[in-house]
């Protein structure tokens, strides 16, 4: 990944807060694919830069806790934990950085030593073995990286062993991916659509309730749209 | 620092401190209940909020401020457990709990007689300190129906007075009338299971849970949101003691409810009676409360550690202990779960009432034969989400992919995406065996918020007769797996040996006051002003959830306690 695109993906994790909280299109995931440009040396794809951006941070790519960098190995990181592909929202469209960040400089503060911790540890080990910060690895060899976390085989690693903050990434980015959109993560309810999850929905009918085919009745509802309801 | 005195005062106010307060309150005595979280009301429940409610416990005692500690033996360091399957607010676990209400089975109350009736002594594990109860089914009956008329419980009979009826619980004991609602809309996870396990033989029916299927005692029927277990129902459907119990008790006005009130010892004279509670309030004040009879309703470790931090020069191992019997026992249902996906249809598990929806109870107790097969009692095996709840995070959290997929990445992000509908949960809830050596003590190097030493679990359910069982009913939910057509069935992996959901024993009631904590009145044999109401005093724990009889025990003890101890304070047994 060059710079700029670094630099992009970035400003482009930044922007993912603020996402409404009652989506029109129901659980069609095409809307989606449409904010997609698909990265044919990869496979993948990343989200469009005309996507908008509601930043709560003073800077582009730095965020409450995370510094410029760990912004980027964190929006790495998650991206290739749950990638995204056309119609199929990941971990930068549904704004994972932005939850994980968010969550540190609240709920989970506790955590927060864990993950400088874990970030210098993952630097350390890209570095030494691969000369180059996780960011700027290729996807391939990013999996490569955190295959070597999921199976405690990276070098370097005390605490947070590579186990745990392999297992922790992995948790909190699927916490980014579903939790309400309140959160600050699950942008435009992306992780929602993908499992076709129709949120905080009140009340299901017994024609749902014997319905063998999937849940489009309604849209999909977040918190504040059912508060409002209510 | 406030001292208040009082008829009654009952420590927590769950499923069965919000019972006896209520019963007491009405039979005319003044009751203080003291509860350790807040008063919350239907009004706070925005309920749809997996993050907070399931993931991140709100409903449940903060594991940082609140520490359970857990080693699997005695020579192991213990740490403290990443989550608690209790309550912590008034109304205790019947606020977030997934309101599954079963009697127990006639054998449940005998287990070791019918064991050595069946099968010979041989066929219980040595160690097993197995026991009998101190008393029937038929005891517990005319309670068990009061509760379930009292709360509101929706099911079908399966034994009306002796009469077999398909459709509920062939395998019931016999029951004096239907349930007070009809059983709850099926779910696709449950269709499928209920023509599974008939296709197999079997007999499946719809959990009899407490969550209204129609209107009932001015609250509104279920509305099958799904956000029920670890979440509080946001119309009040769900017969929470928060909504039943409580209300009751307060239109007494014989009932006072402290909140906030953090019990950290019972107070005892040298007559061998006790004398109240000493509490911490909210702003750290240091209270008591004198009365003339103190139960104990919290959850079972708070039980066993307010009776062994109240120990004085007359009670030298701790209150209600002079059998030594305080914090043994320990048992906590074992969980086997197999996963079923479908291909050709969605199933929608994210519907309906939360938890284990449709059940079958063939393989459960001695409701099968268990010659040859060198393992006693058995499971609740059940169709539900992943988790228990079926948002994503707890699907995603719990749901390992089947072998050949990985955790992460395209193909995890591809499995989940397609198969988030398209599964369904099967769940053997299996019966632990008590033992002695699974205990609850105080731990000597962690503390709790108020200074207190936590609870401190030493356990491992990996015991012959319980790894023989869990490999036989796993079977059981495979094969069941295949019968319902899924395209593909998985086992979820064991977890290690750490107790699982629906904590039981540390005070076991008994017939002798040398191997038994309480009588079958909960009321302790040393001190006959103090009553322990709860799971802790479980002898046995079924393969069922514990609720519906906590809840008529303490149905029991009341009308005890109202009809007799109150004309004669003394020992009622």
């Amino acid at each position: 990944m060059s710079k700029q695109d670094a630099s992009r993906r970035d400003f482009l994790v930044r922007a993912g807060v603020g996402a409404g909280a009652f989506a029109g299109a129901g659980l069609v995931p095409d809307a989606l694919a449409q904010n997609h440009e698909h990265d044919k040396a990869t496979g993948e794809s990343k989200p469009a830069a005309h996507a908008a951006a509601q930043p709560h941070s003073n800077g582009e790519s730095q965020g409450v806790f995370f510094n410029h960098d760990q912004t980027a190995a964190i929006a790495a990181f998650t991206e290739r934990l749950m990638p995204g592909a056309p119609g199929k929202p990941g971990a930068l469209d549904a704004g994972v950085t932005n939850y994980i960040d968010l969550a540190l400089s609240g709920a989970y503060a506790e955590l927060q030593d864990f993950y400088r911790r874990g970030l210098a540890q993952l630097d350390q080990y890209c570095r030494k073995t691969h000369q180059s910060p996780f960011a700027r690895l290729a996807a391939a060899r990013q999996d490569e990286v955190i295959t070597a976390l999921e199976e405690g085989k990276a070098s370097g690693f005390t605490w947070p062993t590579a186990q745990e903050f392999f297992a922790t990434l992995r948790m909190h980015t699927m916490e980014g991916m579903f939790a309400d959109p309140v959160y600050g993560g699950n942008k435009d309810f992306a992780g929602w659509r993908l499992v076709g999850f129709p949120g905080a929905q009140t009340i299901f009918t017994t024609a749902d309730m014997h319905s063998t085919q999937a849940f489009t009745r309604m849209p999909i509802i977040g918190l504040q749209a059912r508060d409002k309801k209510a | 620092m406030a001292t208040q005195k009082t008829d009654v005062v009952i420590v927590g106010a769950g499923a069965a401190g919000g019972i006896l307060a209520a019963e007491l309150g009405k039979a005319g005595m003044k009751v203080i209940g003291l509860e350790r979280g807040p008063r919350l009301t239907t009004a706070d429940f925005s309920g749809a909020d997996e993050l907070r409610y399931f993931q991140r416990q709100d409903l449940r005692p903060n594991t940082k401020r609140q520490p359970i500690t857990w080693r699997p033996n005695a020579n192991a360091r213990a740490f403290p457990v990443p989550v608690q399957n209790y309550g912590n607010q008034a109304g205790g676990g019947t606020v977030h709990y997934g309101a599954v209400s079963w009697r127990f089975h006639e054998d449940d109350f005998r287990v070791r007689s019918q064991t050595m009736e069946l099968y010979g002594a041989a066929a219980i594990p040595q160690d097993s300190s197995l026991a009998d109860w101190p008393l029937t089914y038929a005891d517990l009956e005319p309670f068990y129906d009061r509760a379930e008329y009292e709360l509101g419980v929706s099911g079908k009979a399966g034994n009306l007075q002796g009469r077999k009826i398909d459709g509920g619980n062939v395998f019931e004991a016999s029951r004096r009338r239907e349930y007070p609602l009809p059983a709850l809309t099926v779910d696709q996870a449950g269709a499928l299971f209920e023509a599974g396990a008939r296709k197999l033989g079997r007999h499946p029916f719809s959990t009899p849970r407490a969550i209204l299927s129609q209107p009932y005692h001015g609250r509104p029927a279920c509305t099958y949101c799904g956000f029920c277990q670890a979440f509080g129902c946001h119309v009040g459907a769900k017969s929470s003691i928060l909504v039943t119990a409580l209300p009751e008790a307060d239109a007494t006005g014989n009932f006072q409810l402290i909140t906030g009130a953090m019990c950290y010892r019972v107070n005892s004279d040298n007559s061998g009676r006790v004398t109240g509670i000493a509490y911490y309030g909210p702003d750290g004040s240091d209270n008591t409360i004198e009365a003339d009879l103190v139960i104990l309703a919290p959850f079972i470790y708070d039980n066993v550690r307010l009776l062994l931090l109240s120990k004085t020069a007359k009670f030298p191992n701790g209150l209600a202990n002079s059998s030594g019997e305080v914090g043994k026992h320990l048992m906590a249902h074992i969980t086997s779960r197999v996963f079923a996906a479908f291909d050709d249809r969605y199933v929608n598990v994210f519907m309906g009432p939360s938890a284990q929806r449709h059940t079958l109870d063939d393989f459960n107790a001695d409701n099968f034969d268990h010659s040859g097969l060198d393992f006693i009692r058995g499971a609740q095996i059940s169709v539900g989400p992943a988790d228990l709840e079926a948002g994503p995070i707890g699907t995603a959290a719990s749901m390992n992919p089947p072998p050949g997929v990985p955790r992460w990445g395209a193909a995890y992000r591809d499995f989940l995406a397609k198969y988030f509908a398209r599964y369904a949960a099967l769940v053997a809830q299996t019966e632990n065996l008590p033992y002695a050596d699974q205990t609850i003590d105080l731990d000597p190097n962690v503390r709790d918020q108020w200074g207190m030493p936590a609870p401190r679990l030493t356990y491992d359910w990996r015991r012959p007769n319980e790894l023989k069982r869990i490999e036989f009913v796993t079977q059981k939910l495979e094969e069941l797996g295949h019968a319902m057509g899924a395209t593909e069935v998985w086992r979820s992996p064991l977890g290690s040996g750490a107790p699982g959901a629906h904590h039981e024993g540390g005070t076991r009631m008994g017939s002798d006051p040398k191997t038994s904590v309480v009588n079958r009145y909960g009321q302790s044999w040393d001190i006959p002003n103090l009553f322990i109401v709860g799971s802790s005093t479980h002898p046995t724990m079924s393969g069922f959830n514990p609720t519906l009889t906590i809840q008529a025990l303490a149905y029991m003890s009341a009308d005890a306690i109202v009809k007799r101890y109150q004309k004669n304070p003394g020992p009622l047994v």
